[in-house]
C-alpha cells in the first residue's frame, strides 16, 4: 500500500493517552508517518513549519482548542486545503456544523473504533487500501 | 454545615458530574466498577466519574474497551477544565474496582489497574484511594471541598438490610477525609 506508507498524518490531543491511542490505531490501518502535538499552538508551529497530509485533532484542548487551530490553519495559505479530521467526545450538532463551517473535512466522535477512524479518514483522503 | 442544605446528586455508570457547589455532593454505588474524583483545590472545583470497562469478548476490536475507558477519563478532564480547572493542579482520588463474583476473570482488578496507569500517563496526582476487596462501596465525594468518604457494604447484602446501617471503615492510608 504505497499511499499508505507515504501518508503524514499530524495528532494533536492534549491527553497523552488518546495521542497513543490514535497512533497504535493508525499504525494498525498501515499508517507509518505519525507526528503529535500536545494543543493546537504546537500542532499550528507544526503545520507551519513542515505541513502534514492529514491533520487528526481532539476538540477540547487548552491553550488553542480544535476550532481555534482549525481557523488558523485555513487562514494560513500552504495548510488552506489540508485535510483535517475533528476527534470529539461531543460530536453533536452544534460542534459538526461549526467544525464544518471552519473548513473541517470530517468529525469523529470518541471513543472512536478502528472502523469508524478508518472509515473517517477514507471519506476524506479516499480508499486505503 | 446544614444536612438540609446538602444537594445529593447520584452518579450513574457510564456518567460523570462536575460542580463546584459546596452544598453538592457527588454520590455513587460501586462494586467492580471504578469511580475517579478529580479536583482542582485552587478554584474548588470537583467532579466524579463512574465507569467498567467492556470485556475484551465483548468487542472484535480488542482496543475498544480502552478507548471507551479514555474517553470517560476525557469527558470529566474536559468537564472540570471548562469552568476553569487548570489540568496541571488537578489531583484524583479513586474508588471501587472490587472483585464481587469469586471466581472468572477479575473485573474490578482490570477497571483500578486502567485507572491508576491513566493517571499516571497523564501526570494527574493521586492523593487518596481505596481499591479492589470483596465489597461493593457506597461513595460520596464533595467536589468543592475535596472531601471524600465509604462505606463498605456487607458482602451479603440482603433484602430489606439496608447499607447505610453499616459504620465506615476508616482507610488505612489516612489520606481520605471523614465527613
Amino acid at each position: 500500500m504505497p499511499f499508505l506508507r507515504h501518508l503524514r498524518v499530524l495528532v494533536v490531543d492534549d491527553t497523552n493517552t488518546s495521542r497513543m491511542l490514535v497512533s497504535s490505531t493508525l499504525q494498525e490501518i498501515g499508517v507509518l508517518h505519525i507526528d503529535f502535538a500536545r494543543d493546537g499552538r504546537q500542532a499550528l508551529d507544526k503545520v507551519m513549519a513542515d505541513a502534514p497530509h492529514l491533520v487528526i485533532s481532539d476538540f477540547n484542548m487548552p491553550n488553542m482548542d480544535g476550532i481555534e487551530f482549525l481557523e488558523a490553519m485555513r487562514a494560513y495559505g500552504p495548510s488552506s486545503k489540508t485535510p483535517f479530521i475533528m476527534l470529539s467526545g461531543k460530536a453533536d450538532r452544534d460542534l459538526i456544523q461549526t467544525a464544518a463551517r471552519c473548513g473541517a473535512n470530517n468529525v469523529i466522535k470518541k471513543p472512536f473504533t478502528r472502523q469508524s477512524l478508518r472509515a473517517g479518514i477514507e471519506a476524506v483522503v479516499g480508499r486505503l487500501q | 454545615m446544614n444536612s438540609a442544605s446538602v444537594n445529593r446528586v447520584q452518579v450513574k455508570e457510564g456518567d460523570y458530574r462536575v460542580s463546584g457547589d459546596p452544598n453538592v455532593v457527588l454520590s455513587t454505588f460501586l462494586g467492580s466498577c471504578v469511580a475517579v474524583c478529580m479536583r482542582d483545590p485552587e478554584i474548588r472545583l470537583g467532579g466524579m466519574n463512574h465507569f467498567l470497562l467492556p470485556g475484551d469478548d465483548d468487542f472484535l476490536d480488542p482496543r475498544h474497551a480502552e478507548r471507551f475507558g479514555v474517553h470517560l477519563m476525557e469527558v470529566l478532564i474536559n468537564g472540570l477544565m471548562s469552568h476553569g480547572a487548570s489540568r496541571d493542579r488537578i489531583e484524583a482520588k479513586l474508588f471501587g474496582g472490587a472483585q464481587i463474583l469469586s471466581h472468572g476473570r477479575d473485573i474490578g482488578q482490570a477497571n483500578a489497574n486502567f485507572a491508576r496507569k491513566f493517571l499516571r500517563v497523564e501526570g494527574i496526582r493521586i492523593v487518596a484511594s481505596s481499591l479492589g476487596g470483596d465489597r461493593g462501596r457506597r461513595v460520596e465525594f464533595r467536589p468543592c471541598s475535596g472531601q471524600a468518604r465509604q462505606r463498605r457494604l456487607p458482602l451479603n447484602t440482603l433484602p430489606g438490610v439496608s447499607p447505610k446501617a453499616e459504620m465506615p471503615d476508616l482507610l488505612e492510608s489516612g489520606t481520605l477525609e471523614w465527613l
